[in-house]
């Protein structure tokens, strides 16, 4: 049986190896030596080139990561091999995968037989570089149907939110992009790391689009979140599930996000932020 | 004429969905999945402006209310699949059905839906039809025969360029979706819907739905603000989060 294991992310990697072994095809942008075989594509192959030379290899099995860009190879995969597909997976064992549903409301458990394609959500594992590992180069070069003209790196970069401690996050009741200085103060002076919602990242730009939390943007798993002028719409709550503490500073007692937090202040969120960031500082 | 074809997928309202004794409470009011209305209000822009046939096409759940709704906000038609059993690959290969059927130029869909939320939907399909696939695209126009998109992919972005017909998923920020007047909704009463039966099977099977709660706690601390924050970093203490 052939596996393959591709993401443009060495941690997806590792997260997919922790769930099949290591008797895998891994095909990645640069060597990582990880699986039987790794594959070396380069790091400008494009999505279209990319599932074309995993669908070469024709794979029984083949496990992608979730980023944007890995969901695209995923399912492009899949519509050419005419195979199902199951994205987003959190656990799998045996021929059952299991993944959140309805915003993070649920978790469905799966059935599935081979051939399949599934992506993976990441988490923190490590793995063993394997000595043995067979290495090719793969050459990915020729005419694609999707052109890429230009290519622009946005402020930001990009934040790893999904393995900070504590989160600072923010939300269109903050007012301003200029009141978002003091959001990133209290990050500071707690140590922790500043996120944001959709309308402030994608729709306002008030912060970079890395720090978008949510269902389309990062998954976050903190011990402290605090929320600040963020009403609660279920796909931002998607995204904060698996925050042990939640803390919300909302003047609207009847946001949604008062219902799904731990400790609720209800106030103005800038107010609340100098008073934190002041009494932490003189500790 | 050239269509453009808006993928649109009816869910239970999410932000109405509960978690009850007996599970998830899905037996709530349905509405158009978020995203997928941005794929409609960009199919209605590319109408008017370059004067396209805009049809959407609906799979699963078919509700009348939720495809009114998208025909108010100005399709011209819209093919509402009954499926029993569905997933990626059997919605895909019977939306791939329909649209060779069709004069199309463009396919749009949401990069996500907020019930099963995957994002792979419409690079299977474009891999189905063997079109250029346009994922997470925040703008896009056409120049001649081809279209040009920036795609957002959150640290930086890219803009490209493909021959139509090409297969588009859109994100939230490319649009606002419109609200239809009381006149659009009493229109689209004499816009067609077609219905088609699909004999579909899925080969994966739900096991089972669980729901996913996390017990919050819900102390409201009130107060002055010192004392209420003064309050609050007890509270984080005792439960070591600070």
């Amino acid at each position: 049986m052939t596996t393959v294991v591709y993401s443009e992310d060495l941690n997806f990697i590792k997260t997919a190896l922790s769930m099949v072994g290591e008797k895998v095809i891994v095909v990645s942008k640069s060597e990582v030596k990880l699986g039987e075989e790794n594959h070396v594509i380069g790091q400008e192959a494009k999505e279209e080139k990319i599932a074309e030379y995993i669908v070469g290899l024709r794979p029984e099995l083949t496990i992608t990561g979730s980023t944007k860009r890995d969901k695209t190879v995923a399912g492009l995969v899949a519509g050419a091999l005419r195979v199902p597909i199951i994205p987003e997976v959190i656990e799998l064992f045996d021929n059952k995968a299991k993944r959140i549903v309805y915003s993070g409301m649920g978790i469905a458990e799966l059935e599935f037989t081979l051939p399949i394609v599934i992506t993976v959500i990441k988490k923190n594992v490590e793995v063993k570089v394997n000595q043995n590992c067979k290495v090719f180069k793969a050459d990915l070069s020729g005419t694609e149907k999707v052109r890429i003209l230009e290519e622009k790196r946005k402020e930001g970069g990009n934040v790893d939110l999904s393995s900070a401690q504590i989160i600072v996050s923010v939300g269109r009741g903050i007012g301003s992009k200029e009141n978002i200085k003091y959001a990133e103060e209290l990050a500071n002076a707690l140590g922790g790391t500043l996120g944001g919602s959709r309308p402030v990242t994608a729709e306002l730009g008030w912060l970079p689009e890395d720090r978008q939390i949510g269902l389309s943007g990062q998954k976050v798993k903190p011990k402290l979140y605090i929320a600040l002028g963020i009403s609660g719409q279920p796909q931002h709550l998607a995204g904060i599930k698996d925050a042990k503490v939640i803390v919300a500073v909302n003047k609207d007692k009847n946001a949604p996000i008062v219902n799904n937090a731990d400790y609720i202040i209800v106030a103005d969120a800038v107010e609340f932020c100098k008073i934190l960031t002041e009494k932490v500082r003189n500790k | 004429m050239s269509t453009v074809v808006a993928l649109f997928k009816i869910v239970p309202d999410d932000t109405l969905i509960r978690i009850t004794p007996n599970g998830i409470d899905l037996n709530v009011p349905l509405k158009i999945s978020t995203y997928d209305k941005n794929a409609i209000e960009e199919a209605v822009r590319i109408k008017e402006k370059y004067g396209f046939k805009a049809i959407g096409i609906t799979a699963g759940i078919t509700d009348r209310k939720s495809i009114r709704e998208a025909l108010a906000m100005g399709l011209d038609e819209v093919i509402s699949l009954e499926m029993k059993e569905m997933d990626v690959q059997s919605v895909a290969e019977n939306v791939a059905e329909q649209i060779k059927g069709v004069n199309f130029k463009l396919v749009i869909g949401g990069e996500t839906t907020t019930d099963s939320s995957g994002g792979v939907f419409i690079p299977y399909l474009a891999a189905v039809l063997g079109y250029p696939a346009i994922t997470y695209v925040r703008s896009l126009t056409l120049i001649e025969n081809k279209v040009r998109a920036e795609r957002n992919l959150t640290s930086f972005s890219q803009i490209v360029e493909s021959d139509l017909p090409a297969i588009i998923s859109v994100v939230g920020e490319i649009n606002t979706p419109r609200i239809p007047s009381v006149k659009q909704i009493l229109e689209s009463q004499k816009k067609p819907i077609r219905t088609v039966q699909c004999n579909s099977s899925s080969k994966i099977k739900i096991v089972s739905l669980t729901p996913y709660v996390i017990q919050r706690k819900k102390v409201i601390i009130e107060g002055k603000m010192e004392e209420a924050v003064e309050k609050l970093i007890q509270y984080l203490k005792e439960e070591n989060a600070l």
